[in-house]
């Protein structure tokens, strides 16, 4: 099996540290800058590149005594989790809290891999500010996690308004309160008829026990509707990938990462330069953007309005019902074996509602089952609501303990 | 067949902020190479945009004075190409969404009258950075200074409404006039902060066609643009009646050899919107506030110069076509000086000396207090013409007072009758054939004789007193 870091913090300090995360050790993905770390986000486009400065969630915690205990591998550019190891680092001990990149779904599904929690934030709700992303529009600082409440503390370090990164939607510039609501009761949960019907028995039987563990801590379960359920994944593929192929566009070889050492030009050189540079799973994906941004821009524009319309949706929805229950995995598809742009799509479909709508997520697991067998059971909620969702989470997790 | 031509320009203007648009590195392209950068306009990973209001408020400044509505939510898309001058491989601009639509200038048209070219939208967007390349030596390298990169500009993209290069022409100086006015841009063509693109089609005269077009670049003056359009008109004239179709392409003004021509295919690529700026969204009162901070603009100031000052049209004109002169004039003018006669003297007598300096008289000694002084000094019949010329430009050059450089240059006018009277005995004496002339009835000798004795005086000679004394010696 191979290291679980790409680089170990040797010389964390030995001072006793102070503030609310004393002493939380924290491990983070090659995409978020750490100062004179190296930061290569898994790609060799970036080979080599050392982070100028510290990323703004990272000075937040370091400023809050947490302790920074290495940076893990990752997939390429953060695209799904092929060759991911971050959420090891918190199983094998190394870390109370992994941050994870989620685009389409990664820190919810590294969670429910490793029998963690893991949550997706509020997009917006997390500054951006030195994370060298690949789709903007949907990529939150992911935080995977064995204890919802120290979820819920370091989460609260990190949000908030940062001048760095004015994309930050107003509402979510005031910040996030780690201190939970009273309670799950009188909360009423939705159950997506559309999603159950795309289930197998085996799944749904999975499902059903996660279900069953919310309505005995006492969150009413309804049956609501979505009818453009099955929307998401092309929504999803075709706008990420459509981001991806601009973001990626600075990996040209000029300023940093990998040059290829061939070309009679600079064309020639770009051309060399970003052949040799990126892996055979995200190279299609960005193609895949290229073709659409070039040559089909109607259907990208179509994408766009569609995603109005589902994150309308899913917000009347939220006007129903609390929040809104899926299983987080399929067991058949192990997404850290996605070698294609389709087996990732496929490992992802039950992550990727949150990641088009921006509405905040949570992975809990089922300490009930086998982690092969669990499907874990994902809570999301309305926006800004973060809190509220691990809270949820550390009521299941103490009624787990308890043996209810 | 008769053809017409029918054009359309871009332009694209360096506003003044201080800093870049997306970040806090200074707006100074010409610094030592790669001085100011930073993550952000080298683009590192992680580095997110940062809108400056200050260049937010001067683009808007600039859409106001060219009569645009500002759109209530305008916003940037990527416009992907790949280049070494763009370091994220788009460049940032208003695509979808442009800051400001529906906009005109006036110009005078060759027939005299007022003619109105209208302005379809302008947009924001960053510059990119510049390329030197270096072809000496063993191997060819090329060199990216990254200073420019990410600099605000505006794009201002007119309507096909202009026939002529004398449209274009003055479509741009009015253009220039207007965004100067406002104090948010340079606007000059030779140093590059004002750079135009030219749309070039030809069409049946009488026709309402829209044809293939050609698009002209590399014009570094005004009368570049006139030259290059004035071409190009020409070149596809020849095209069509030759019977070659007309491709759209891109061409290059060549001002050493007076033509145009053909430059690389360039790339368009598409855009799609930027998720990490966030939309602009003007409010009434922001906008209010701002459009509080445009001053007077020309057509405005010079309406009032004339219901003021009694100016005439053109000397109105004159006097409120650039802000600093039309300052300069007021200020003048106030110190309580002819209104007329001040215009005049500033038109013909400064103006080609500022032209000549190639200044602006900001950029000079000279103040609305010295000029003011010297048209008294003029008025009181302490200097004449001419010799107020001479101290004018003095006054521009030198920061020595009025005074001194009268004294110093000997410029007081002789007006004393007893000086005067032997000065031109002098000259009729050494003149005896044409006083003779002259009193044998040829009154143009009069002329002659006026012009010796003032060369005598060394121009210094009141002229009234001297034409006085001939008129009575020669009696």
């Amino acid at each position: 099996m191979p290291e679980v870091f790409t680089y170990r913090n040797d010389s964390p300090s030995r001072i006793t540290p102070e503030g609310t995360l004393a002493g939380l050790r924290v491990a983070v993905q090659p995409n978020l800058a750490v100062r004179g770390w190296p930061c290569d986000a898994g790609s060799r486009a970036l080979s080599g590149y050392t982070a100028l400065q510290d990323a703004t969630v990272i000075a937040r915690l370091v400023r809050a005594g947490a302790v920074l205990s290495g940076s893990s591998r990752m997939a390429e550019l953060g695209f799904g989790l092929t060759g991911d190891t971050s959420a090891r680092t918190v199983v094998d001990g190394h870390a109370d809290v992994a941050l994870i990149t989620d685009t389409m779904g990664e820190v919810r599904l590294a969670a429910a891999g490793a029998g963690l929690f893991g949550l997706k934030p509020t997009y917006g709700l997390v500054s951006r500010h030195g994370l060298a992303g690949l789709v903007p529009s949907m990529e939150s600082i992911g935080l995977a996690g064995a204890d919802p409440g120290r979820i819920a503390e370091t989460l609260a370090v990190m949000a908030g308004a940062d001048p760095d990164d004015p994309s930050m939607p107003d509402d979510c510039t005031a910040g996030f309160s780690a201190v939970p609501p009273s309670g799950t009761g009188s909360l009423t949960a939705g159950v997506i008829e559309e999603n159950l019907t795309r289930l197998d028995p085996e799944e749904r039987l999975v499902f059903d026990v996660g279900v069953a563990r919310l309505e005995a801590a006492g969150v009413a379960i309804q049956t609501v509707n979505l009818a453009d359920y099955g929307l998401f994944q092309d929504v999803h593929h075709l706008i990420a990938a459509v981001e991806a192929s601009s973001s990626a566009g600075k990996f040209d070889g000029v300023r940093y990462g990998h040059r290829s050492a061939v070309g009679k030009n600079w064309n020639d050189m770009y051309l060399n330069t970003r052949a040799e540079s990126f892996g055979s799973l995200i190279k299609p994906f960005l193609f895949q953007g290229a073709y659409f941004q070039f040559e089909r821009y109607a259907a990208f524009e179509n994408a766009c309005r569609l995603r109005g319309r589902l994150v309308r949706a899913v917000d009347d929805l939220l006007g129903q019902v609390d929040l809104i229950v899926l299983p987080t995995r399929r067991p058949a598809s192990d997404p850290k074996r996605a070698a294609t742009i389709q087996a990732t799509y496929a490992a992802f479909a039950l992550t990727l509602p949150a990641s088009v709508t921006g509405h905040p997520a949570l992975q809990v697991p089922n300490p009930g089952l086998a982690a092969a067998q669990d499907t874990g059971l994902q809570l999301i909620g309305r926006r800004l609501d973060d809190g509220r969702l691990l809270a949820i989470g550390q009521h299941l997790s103490f009624a787990a303990r308890e043996g209810r | 067949m008769k053809y017409e031509a029918v054009i359309g320009l871009e332009i694209h203007v360096q506003l003044n902020a201080a800093t870049k648009l997306f970040c806090d590195c200074p707006n100074r392209p010409g610094d030592a190479p790669n001085r100011n950068v930073c993550p952000v306009c080298l683009w590192l990973p992680g580095a997110l945009p940062r809108l400056s209001q200050e260049a937010l408020e001067k683009a808007v400044l600039g859409c106001l004075a060219l009569n645009c509505t500002i759109q209530n939510e305008s916003a940037f898309d990527q416009k992907v190409y790949y280049y070494p001058d763009l370091p994220k491989g788009y460049q940032l601009s208003q695509h979808h969404k442009p800051l400001a639509r529906n906009g005109w200038v006036d110009i005078v048209g060759p027939d005299g009258g007022l003619k109105r070219l209208c302005i379809h939208h302008i947009h924001m967007e960053e510059d990119v950075a510049k390329l030197v390349h270096e072809t000496e030596g063993r191997t060819p390298i090329s060199l990216v200074d990254f200073n420019r990169a990410g600099t605000p500009l505006i794009e201002i993209v007119s309507e096909p409404d202009m026939h002529t290069p004398h449209d274009a022409m003055e479509y741009v100086k009015a253009l220039r006039a207007q965004l100067r006015y406002t104090g948010s841009a340079e606007c000059s063509l030779e140093q590059g902060t004002l750079r135009v693109d030219a749309n070039i089609s030809l069409r049946p005269v009488g026709t309402e066609v829209l044809n293939t077009k050609v698009e002209v670049k590399n014009m570094n003056s005004i009368h570049n643009v006139g030259d290059a359009i004035a071409y190009e008109i020409i070149r596809q004239t020849e095209c069509l009646e030759k019977g070659e179709p007309i491709v759209l392409h891109t061409r290059l003004w060549d001002p050493e050899r007076r033509v145009t021509a053909p430059m690389r295919a360039k790339f368009e690529g598409p855009c799609v919107p930027d998720p990490s700026v966030a939309p602009i969204v003007v409010t009434d009162v922001w906008l209010d506030a701002v459009r509080g901070r445009l001053p007077e603009m020309p057509a405005r100031k010079s309406a009032r110069f004339m219901e003021t000052y009694g100016l005439e049209p053109d000397e109105a004109a004159a006097m409120s076509a650039e802000r600093d002169l039309s300052e300069f004039f007021e200020s003048v003018v106030e110190r309580d000086l002819p209104p007329r006669k001040t215009a005049g003297w500033i038109a013909s007598q400064l103006v080609p000396l500022l032209r000549e300096r190639n200044r602006s008289v900001g950029q000079t000694h000279l103040t609305a207090e010295r000029f003011a002084a010297l048209l008294g000094a003029l008025k009181k019949e302490i200097v004449n013409t001419q010799s107020a010329r001479e101290i004018l430009g003095q006054l521009l050059d030198s920061p020595d007072a009025l005074e001194e450089i009268i004294q110093k240059g000997g410029h007081r006018q002789l007006s004393d009758t007893g000086d005067l009277e032997t000065l031109v005995d002098r000259v009729l004496a050494a003149h005896p054939a044409d006083v003779a002339d002259y009193r044998s009835g040829n009154p143009k000798v009069l002329g002659f004789l006026m012009g010796q004795a003032m060369k005598a005086s060394q121009g210094k000679a009141n002229p009234k007193v001297l034409k006085a004394l001939l008129a009575q010696r020669l009696g």
